[in-house]
């Protein structure tokens, strides 16, 4: 192999390595700055101009705190979580394409770690692999609060799967390709998959914000009933990672979502100007994140009965229908290209339809 | 294409370092003081009763379950759906009525309460 | 206007002409009744009688008699004074007094203070275990031979800490060295938490379930609280917990008890009144006017026209910042992250302001006084005052109402969860919305009015469904109603004095007893005071509502989720200043 292939891969790798963390730091910035004007208040302001040194603060403070290990718990689990935890949230985001080639000298260079065929799959793949993390270190930890809080969220994290499979699926049909970048090229002319299939969209952004327990379904740490959840007793650095690894789904969630329904990398310009991708996924990530926050500043948390009810009779049969939906305007497109309006037309009405029954599906069936 | 799984390997190896480094720097600087009390389970201030690690709620595993049927069978729909255009129409009706299997089969486990979070 | 309700008296000792003797020590009322019939003299006023709400249950030690008194205060839910009756036994264990547990539920943890501070046990009560102090204390601290560490004196002031009127400080002097007390053969060294809870863990019952498919699975004890984030303090509960499910639960409570009553006791009258803000320091407006009421009725002086009004206006702007609040930590405890908190205190901090212009703090007010209030609202304060209610408030509650009354979320958290039944509500002797959210339209400022509110038009605000859903409601309408109660009350406020007479710093109060209620936003406050004629009251007891709505806890949460117990614990509104006191 090419020594300057490794150079290009090296350099790659660093960068988006470099970027997700520092994503990291200062979407916990963000967070808290946005959540403040949420509530009229100001937020983290002392440490720098605006606040801005705050996550580094934050870092030497987590890096300098001790790190305990409960003496009844099962000690190379407890150490191997977070690692476990935070290593699927980062290489999730290899095969996002970040922005199209480029020429470089005499070699294109790619603007994403590996251009996979099967990129969709191993995103499905790779998001079912992180709930192992947090399941282990729920249990391993031996502490009540943990256990719940790590069987929550496997019992969660499976249910919202399934759906996530569906929307996956959705936007292999429209983008008829596993390829990420083929479905970010199918986007081409402004076409992007949420005009064509909204509903998809929101399912898909639904089921993520369940995947990586985001309020309002962040029932594996609900902080008012379980203490801290699965994390209750890690401390320092470990519990760092996972802190580490909540945000940094967050970024790649956002990322996903982007690329798949939200034109990736498209944007004006970026044929002529390449290096203009990253910073329109950049743009659509901070967008797609703030509307996170927005739902943590307004929601309350949905109760855990509720939110398995909701996963499995609400979003799973909208997310069948709207498989099915999309694939038949697809076959009829080929007829008439108009016909594929009908694809957001009628998922529209089964998303309206399943909203509408929401209260029925999810009413208690015995009242006390 | 052999190359670009090989980069997802190294890219893995980074994202592996990633995390080890900053254990293992942590565990250098880190004040090392425990203590039995500092080391003991947290509930709230209080001595815990009882193991955590019991035999716990079916409701848990019944879900599990369900998930793996339908997971298995999520998977089938991908290549499905990468094909469709160039599927004749029976393959495409075949797989609506796999949609609609699954949905029959979601059906029952809906009727038989089993997700019913009890 | 006020609607009318019985006043008649009821004759206890023409009924029961062996067993019930009428109370004619100077300054009493009610009824001595003999120890073996108390049961069924209960059972006759419960059931025949109707008065359906046991208010308070208390124990009085009267050293130079050698007695020990337990009281029991009744009323009806459908208004009107209620019935005193005493039971005295003399003062030698082991003290025993037969339970009324059965009659009036909610009389569970009330028993189990007066055993825990007097020492007196109740055959017949389930689970009589100490509740304020710890499984392993030393005496019973509310008898009046009982010492606290650091003893000094037996009342305020102490002459110790003046000697030739230079300040010591008591620690200093350490008068009877430390006084500490511990059982015998107890070494704090060794001592281990677990060993008193044993008794704790086994009332929950540890057992296993068998589900339909043949699969056994365990329950786990989980401790809630003491440290934990929701549970408003450190309040603690036991839960039993099948999976998600609560099979059982036992509220432990104490852990911030400073015993409150003694330190009233030791006090002079006047003193008591900065103590009251510490109850319920949410509300200390309310806690200072249920305190200045009972002492107003053992002196038996009149109120000034002008503090009548300013009391019901500081009293109802009391009740809208405590519903605030309420609504903002309730929604934190369903899980939505601040904001609707930091809104609600928003408009808290108004209202604070008021509180500061008048009495110079904004939480510990100490604003009451016996017969009118310490100073005259500035006229800013009212000027700031007329703007709230007429033109900010109105509009900030509606607010509220839009962003939350309707969210789907939230509905389905609160719809259905933590059923208590008017009958249950009534029995364990609920007061305040949590009743009214039953659908018992009792407020006392309806059903016994004090001060100067059957002059007011408001509505008494009741919702049918027992639930959470119920209990919010019942607190964004009461803010709208305590609005309107301000509104006529800004309105019509008159000019005058605010004090009948120069203030004193030592009022001279005449022996009797009293017992002062008022709706606190919480529900029921009650202060019991004893006067035996010296310059601090011998007996000074608080009937709090946070601690005596615990007693449904159980009741609301067993077979709801873990998540619901979190909800129900916060619709309850405690504070643990006042559960523990």
């Amino acid at each position: 192999m090419d020594w300057t292939l490794w150079l290009e891969l090296v350099i790659k790798a660093l960068v988006l390595i470099f970027a997700l963390l520092g994503g990291f730091a200062y979407l916990t910035w963000y967070e808290r700055r946005l959540l403040a004007r949420f509530q009229s208040r100001l937020g983290p302001n002392r440490a720098g101009p605006f606040g801005l040194l705050q996550p580094i603060a934050d870092a030497v403070k987590l890096i300098f705190k001790e790190e305990l290990t409960p003496a009844k718990a099962y000690k190379l689990v407890f150490f191997l979580a977070p690692i476990m935890t935070l290593v699927p949230s980062v290489i999730i985001a290899a095969v996002i394409p970040w922005g199209p080639p480029f020429q470089l000298g005499d070699r294109i260079v790619t603007q994403s770690i590996a251009d996979i065929n099967v990129g969709v799959l191993f995103l499905m793949s790779i998001a079912s692999i992180a709930v192992y993390g947090i399941v282990l270190a729920g249990w391993s930890s031996n502490n009540k609060y943990a256990m719940l809080g790590g069987l929550r969220s496997a019992a969660q994290m499976i249910s919202y799967e399934l759906t996530l499979g569906l929307a996956f699926v959705v936007a292999i049909l429209l983008g008829n390709s596993m390829n990420l970048t083929d479905i970010v090229e199918a986007q081409r002319d402004g076409r992007w998959f949420v005009l064509v299939q909204p509903v998809g969209a929101l399912i898909l952004w639904i089921a993520t914000l369940a995947e990586v327990n985001r309020h309002p379904f962040d029932m594996p740490e609900a902080e008012q009933e379980l203490t801290a959840g699965y994390h209750t007793e890690y401390s320092g650095m470990k519990f760092a990672l996972f802190f580490m690894a909540e945000y940094q789904k967050m970024i790649v969630v956002s990322a996903i979502l982007a690329t798949l329904f939200f034109g990736g990398y498209l944007g004006p310009w970026v044929d002529r100007w390449p290096l203009l991708g990253p910073v329109y996924m950049f743009l659509k990530i901070v967008i797609l994140l703030f509307i996170m926050i927005w739902v943590r500043a307004t929601w309350p948390r949905i109760r855990y009965d509720r939110l398995m009810a909701f996963g499995w009779k609400v979003l799973l049969p909208l997310a069948l229908a709207v498989v099915m939906i999309t694939a038949v305007g697809i076959l009829l497109a080929e007829i008439n290209p108009w016909m594929i309006w009908l694809i957001p037309i009628f998922s529209l009405i089964a998303g309206a339809f399943a909203s509408l029954m929401i209260d029925r599906s999810l009413r208690r069936k015995a009242y006390a | 294409m052999q190359n670009e799984w090989l980069y997802i390997g190294l890219f893995l190896i980074v994202g592996v370092a990633l995390p080890a480094a900053s254990l293992i720097m942590a565990a250098i600087i880190t004040p090392k003081k425990s203590n039995p009390i500092k080391n003991s389970t947290y509930e709230c201030g209080m001595e815990t009763v009882g193991d955590s690690w019991v035999q716990f709620k079916a409701q848990y595993y019944i879900f599990g379950l369900v998930f793996l049927i339908f997971d298995v069978e999520t998977v089938f729909l991908f290549p499905w759906a990468v094909t469709l255009n160039k599927l004749p129409l029976f393959a495409v009706i075949e797989g609506i009525v796999f949609i609609l299997i699954l949905l029959a089969g979601f059906t029952y486990i809906w009727r038989k309460d089993a997700l019913e979070w009890a | 206007m006020a609607t009318t309700v019985s006043t008649k008296s009821v004759d206890l000792s023409t009924i029961f002409p062996d067993a019930v003797i009428a109370d004619e020590r100077k300054g009493y009322t009610g009824w001595l009744v003999e120890k073996d019939n108390l049961i069924e003299i209960a059972t006759y006023v419960r059931e025949e009688l109707d008065y359906d709400l046991l208010s308070s249950v208390t124990g009085v030690d009267y050293l130079p008699e050698e007695k020990m008194e337990v009281v029991y205060q009744v009323y009806k839910t459908t208004g009107g004074p209620g019935l005193f009756f005493k039971v005295q036994i003399p003062r030698e264990d082991p003290m025993e007094i037969p339970s009324v547990i059965n009659i009036w539920p909610g009389a569970d943890l009330q028993e189990r203070e007066i055993w825990d501070l007097y020492g007196i046990k109740f055959p017949g009560h389930p689970d009589l275990r100490r509740i304020l102090t710890w499984e392993g204390f030393e005496g019973h601290p509310m008898r009046k031979d009982w010492q606290e560490p650091f003893y000094e004196e037996e009342t305020k002031p102490f002459k110790s800490r003046w000697p030739k009127g230079e300040h010591i400080h008591a620690e200093e002097i350490n008068p009877y060295h430390d006084n500490l007390k511990f059982p015998p053969k107890f070494n704090p060294e060794n001592w281990t938490p677990t060993d008193p809870e044993e008794a704790l863990y086994t009332s929950l019952k540890k057992f296993t379930t068998k589900n339909e498919d043949g699969l056994e699975a365990e329950q786990i004890i989980v401790n809630m609280g003491p440290q934990h984030p929701s549970t408003h303090g450190v309040f603690r509960a036991v839960v039993v917990l099948d999976g998600e499910k609560v099979v059982s639960l036992k509220p432990v409570m104490g852990y911030l008890h400073r015993n409150h009553e003694k330190i009233g006791e030791r006090n002079t009258y006047l003193h008591n009144m900065p103590y009251t803000d510490r109850l319920d320091y949410f509300n200390s407006m309310a806690n200072n006017w249920a305190y200045a009421l009972a002492v107003e009725k053992l002196m038996g002086i009149e109120v000034t026209e002008r503090s009548e009004y300013i009391r019901v206006i500081m009293s109802e702007l009391t009740r809208i910042q405590n519903h605030l609040v309420w609504v903002g930590i309730f929604l934190n405890d369903l899980g939505a992250v601040v904001t609707p908190l930091l809104y609600a205190f928003e408009e808290r901090e108004l209202i604070l302001d008021i509180f500061e212009e008048v009495s110079g703090a904004r939480m510990m007010c100490n604003y009451y006084r016996f017969g009118g209030v310490v100073r005259d609202m500035p006229v800013r304060a009212f000027e700031k005052l007329k703007q709230l209610v007429y033109d900010r408030l109105p509009g900030k509650i509606e607010e509220f109402e839009r962003l939350l009354s309707e969210n789907e979320i939230l509905l389905s958290r609160v719809k259905g969860i933590g059923y208590l039944s008017a009958k249950d509500a009534i029995a364990t002797s609920m007061t305040g919305p949590m009743l009214r959210a039953s659908g018992v339209p009792y407020d006392i400022r309806r059903a016994e009015p004090y001060g100067i509110y059957d002059r007011f038009d408001f509505d008494v605000v009741t919702r049918p469904e027992c639930d959470l859903y119920a209990r919010y409601h019942v607190r964004i309408e009461e803010m709208h109603q305590s609005l309107r109660i301000l509104e006529q009350a800004v309105s019509t406020i008159p000019e005058g004095p605010i004090l009948p007479k120069k203030p004193v710093y030592q009022v001279r109060v005449p022996a009797g007893e009293a017992y002062g209620r008022i709706e606190s936003p919480k529900g029921e406050l009650g202060f019991y005071v004893i006067s035996n004629g010296k310059p601090n009251p011998w007996r000074y007891h608080v009937r709090a509502p946070s601690f005596i709505n615990i007693t449904a806890l159980e009741k609301m949460c067993v077979g709801e989720k873990i998540a619901d117990f979190v909800a129900i614990l916060g619709a309850i509104d405690i504070v643990l200043g006042e559960l523990d006191r």
